[in-house]
């Protein structure tokens, strides 16, 4: 126990010290930026010298950057994010969280359809004794992770929303109605999910052909169990240790990927918003993004950490021996 | 650690190490990776997707010489494809095949030579990193985490917007985020190979140690490296499109991800604007992962199909 502590204990260390180092490297990459946050705030007008220096004093943007960078680490810690100036200095974090729904409304279907998509795909081409099976699933996964995701967003919208009419090709609702329509939501999903799903194949292809091969399988199977019970009792659950960490890693890509999906869908999320927020040059919320993002990423890697130590014997034997030696 | 441990004992058995390593290198790196290359030469995907690749290249390098000026205007507007215009006019009537040959210039550049820089840092800093162990390990580990929290995409984006966007710039950038991929699959395999036996006992002989990683262990760890290397072609020349599409790189030289992005609004009435440079996309990146697997396939016959 004390072992696993331990473990966990460094683990939330390291993943501390990466936010620090994420947040550093972003904050002094975009201090590299041109633009005058002031003249964003104001719009495009003329400035008195002395109201720009009134301005300045208000968002303590007249102390030197060292200074800037330690309260703004100090106020991101706090749950902080700072001020948009380009939309008259609503706090970053409101602009972000009134946007994160959006995102999370079609994001935590694709990684949910990819996932188990992935696992079933994978595992029937694994199994499978018909070769052209095998072949075709594995091809289309190639096939499907070869295809750049947002340009089949765009045939997806040319195909069942220009050509057949069936689904809306814009937004997340009917012009000027609130909240998320079913309809908008399906093009945009697919899109998200397909890349994934291929990629999520593959690995658990891989990952169950090698785990069939083990000798437990064959002890399984010489005790006379089904091969479906020997794929579904044995080979998956230790098989599907990899997929545990490529899904962690794949609600990252999702979410950055929700970059350009939003954008070929017009869907308001987070990767709109950031990509209107580069466009802009509203350096705030760019890194105000970046750290949610940031944060998201780290804590999935954390659960997806845990996760693996309860799901594998492996790793909990290897903590364990740790804990005779510490105590 | 156990790096230490095995070199204290290495010493004791030296004469049968030294005897036998000649050989094991001989056997390694040459008789059995010529095997294997030939085999991926014979594999039907290799068939199919190695002309494909070349054929892209070809065009890239000299089919500017049989198309028109991709920015002439000099055509009607938003002609769908005929004879005249395999690809058709786009938006401001410029000849569209001229711009997709020309926008593959910068795809491939930017995917080839991407994968190049990432096969290059990939292999020192991952070979050191896997051979020595130690501060340039931990370094290394630390920054492939990096790059894993913070998705390449995005990183990506914010530089772009910061430095400027042009395609040397987007390309710096891509293979800064991706050479983690390539360089912890060699240092996993500078990891394996350090410890093998032959090269233990080139250890013992005194040998330097940057030759044994020269001679010994880079050559071993192509084969995983190579395949990594063609899936980083891929994944650049996605990414670069995905940049490209939301308005980063050159607009006046635009790739074909650019190209997209100009499509984005006529999609309803020239369906060619969006189907052609995607498509152009598609093939590459699938050819070249196509062309991966096979390799991959090629040096790893273990790893084939339950019976």
């Amino acid at each position: 126990m004390k072992a696993g502590l331990l473990h966990y204990g460094r683990l939330l260390l390291s993943s501390f010290i990466l936010f620090i180092v994420v947040i550093t490297v972003l904050f002094f990459l975009l201090e590299l930026a041109p633009g005058d946050p002031v003249q964003a705030l104001v719009g495009d007008v003329p400035l008195t010298e002395e109201f720009r220096e009134r301005i300045m004093a208000a968002y303590g943007l007249d102390k030197p950057l060292w200074e800037r960078y330690l309260i703004y680490l100090g106020n991101v810690l706090r749950g902080d994010l700072g001020y948009s100036f380009a939309t008259n200095a609503e706090p970053v974090l409101d602009i972000i969280l009134s946007r994160a729904g959006n995102t999370l409304a079609i994001a935590m279907p694709s990684f949910i359809l990819s996932t188990l998509g992935g696992i079933v795909l994978g595992s029937i081409a694994a199994r499978t004794r018909k070769r052209w099976l095998d072949g075709g699933i594995s091809g289309i996964a190639v096939g499907l992770f070869s295809i750049p995701n947002f340009w089949f967003g765009m045939l997806l919208i040319m195909v069942f929303s220009i050509t057949l009419g069936w689904l809306p090709t814009h937004g997340k609702s009917p012009y000027g109605q609130p909240g998320i329509y079913w309809e908008y939501m399906v093009l945009p999903i697919i899109t998200m999910a397909t890349t994934e799903l291929a990629y999520k194949a593959r690995i658990a292809r891989s990952a169950v052909i090698e785990s069939l091969g083990q000798d437990y399988i064959d002890t399984a199977r010489s005790k006379g169990l089904s091969s479906r019970r020997v794929l579904w009792r044995h080979a998956l659950p230790n098989g599907l240790l990899p997929l545990v960490t490529v899904s962690g890693y794949s609600l990252g890509f999702i979410l950055a990927g929700s970059v350009l999906v939003e954008r070929v869908f017009g869907w308001p999320g987070m990767g709109l918003l950031f990509v209107d927020a580069i466009e802009r040059k509203n350096n705030m919320v760019v890194l105000g993004i970046t750290i949610m993002l940031t944060i998201t990423i780290i804590i999935v890697n954390i659960i997806t950490d845990v996760i693996y130590g309860i799901v594998d014997p492996r790793l909990r034997a290897r903590l364990a021996p740790k804990q005779e030696v510490t105590t | 650690m156990t790096r230490q441990e095995t070199r204290t004992t290495g010493p004791s058995s030296p004469a049968p190490d030294a005897r036998t390593a000649p050989l094991a290198v001989r056997e390694r790196s040459h008789g059995g990776q010529g095997a294997a290359w030939r085999a991926f030469l014979r594999r039907p995907s290799t068939l199919v997707f190695l002309p494909l690749v070349i054929i892209f290249v070809l065009v890239a390098v000299i089919g500017p010489f049989f198309v028109t000026d991709p920015v002439a205007t000099s055509f009607p507007k938003l002609l769908p494809p005929s004879a005249e215009h395999p690809f058709g006019t786009d938006m401001l009537g410029r000849d569209y095949l001229a711009r997709v040959v020309y926008g593959g210039q910068i795809s491939l550049l930017v995917g080839f030579s991407v994968a190049v820089l990432c096969m290059t840092f990939g292999l020192i800093v991952g070979g050191l990193a896997g051979y020595f162990g130690g501060w340039i390990d931990t370094a290394m580990v630390k920054i492939a985490e990096f790059f894993q929290v913070l998705p390449g995409l995005v990183l990506a984006l914010v530089a772009a917007a910061v430095l400027g966007s042009n395609i040397v710039i987007v390309g710096a950038l891509l293979a800064i985020t991706m050479w983690p991929g390539v360089g912890r699959i060699v240092r996993a395999e500078a990891m394996r190979i350090s410890k093998l036996g032959y090269v233990e006992s080139q250890k013992a002989a005194g040998f330097h140690s940057l030759r044994i990683l020269w001679s010994d262990v880079i050559p071993n760890a192509m084969p995983p490296v190579l395949v990594a290397t063609t899936m980083t072609v891929g994944r650049a020349i996605l990414i670069e499109s995905g940049l490209a599409y939301i308005g980063v790189g050159d607009p006046s030289n635009p790739s074909w991800g650019g190209l997209l992005n100009e499509a984005q609004s006529y999609m309803r009435d020239s369906w060619w604007l969006a189907l052609l440079p995607g498509t152009c996309i598609f093939l590459v990146v699938l050819a070249v992962n196509m062309l991966g697997d096979a390799l991959n396939d090629a040096f790893n016959p273990t790893i084939g199909r339950v019976k």
